[in-house]
């Protein structure tokens, strides 16, 4: 596995394996899952996509597999459905905190 | 100016714009910035870790060369936007 790629799975493992916790009824909300990680994976990736190749910054080739597609590695794709799932997780989160600590 | 501060400074000021124009009211929500200081505790963790470890390299011609740690300041208007405009996207999907 690559370095970058171990990352990512670090990042994800947490928020993963706490969204099944039932009060957040993450698996419920499916299409607007795809609508806010797809979104920001065309937007944000769109600008990734634009800056590898102006040459704003680059990827050690040890540190990345060698797949490219439009040429950035599979990891930094994947960046963009992680990072915003780990960002939907922590704001799902912090309502469900804020609507338990009001009741209390 | 550089290209990556300019796209930077330009995507970041688009996302209260983009908050009031779908009205999302993020800006005016308290918890958005409690979000804020807890996704910018990762982002220093994660971002910090593929900038130190140069797994992502930047090109100094290409952004302001100001640093914080590893870190390039661009990339902190690179995070706001990105979860900012993600977050839109979720409320704006909920809302319907």
């Amino acid at each position: 596995m690559s370095e970058y790629m171990a990352v990512l799975l670090i990042s994800l493992s947490l928020p993963l394996l706490l969204s099944f916790w039932p009060p957040l009824k993450f698996y419920r909300r499916f299409s607007a899952f795809t609508a806010a990680i797809g979104a920001t994976l065309l937007v944000f990736g769109g600008w990734d996509v634009l800056a590898a190749a102006r040459g704003h910054w680059s990827f050690r080739q040890e540190a990345v597999r060698p797949f490219r597609f439009l040429g950035l590695p599979l990891e930094e794709i994947l960046f963009f459905v992680v990072i915003p799932f780990c960002c939907l997780f922590t704001w799902e989160t912090l309502k469900y905190l804020e609507r338990k600590f009001r009741k209390a | 100016m550089r290209e990556y501060t300019l796209l930077a400074i330009i995507f970041a000021a688009a996302i209260p714009v983009m908050d009031r124009i779908f009205r999302t009211g993020l800006m005016k929500n308290r918890l958005f910035y409690v979000f804020l200081a807890v996704i910018f505790f990762f982002k220093l963790l994660v971002n910090g870790y593929l900038t130190s470890r140069l797994i992502v390299i930047y090109n100094p011609a290409m952004f302001s060369g100001i640093r914080l740690g590893s870190i390039p300041l661009e990339d902190f208007l690179f995070g706001f936007s990105m979860v900012g405009f993600c977050l839109i996207v979720w409320e704006k999907a909920q809302n319907r």
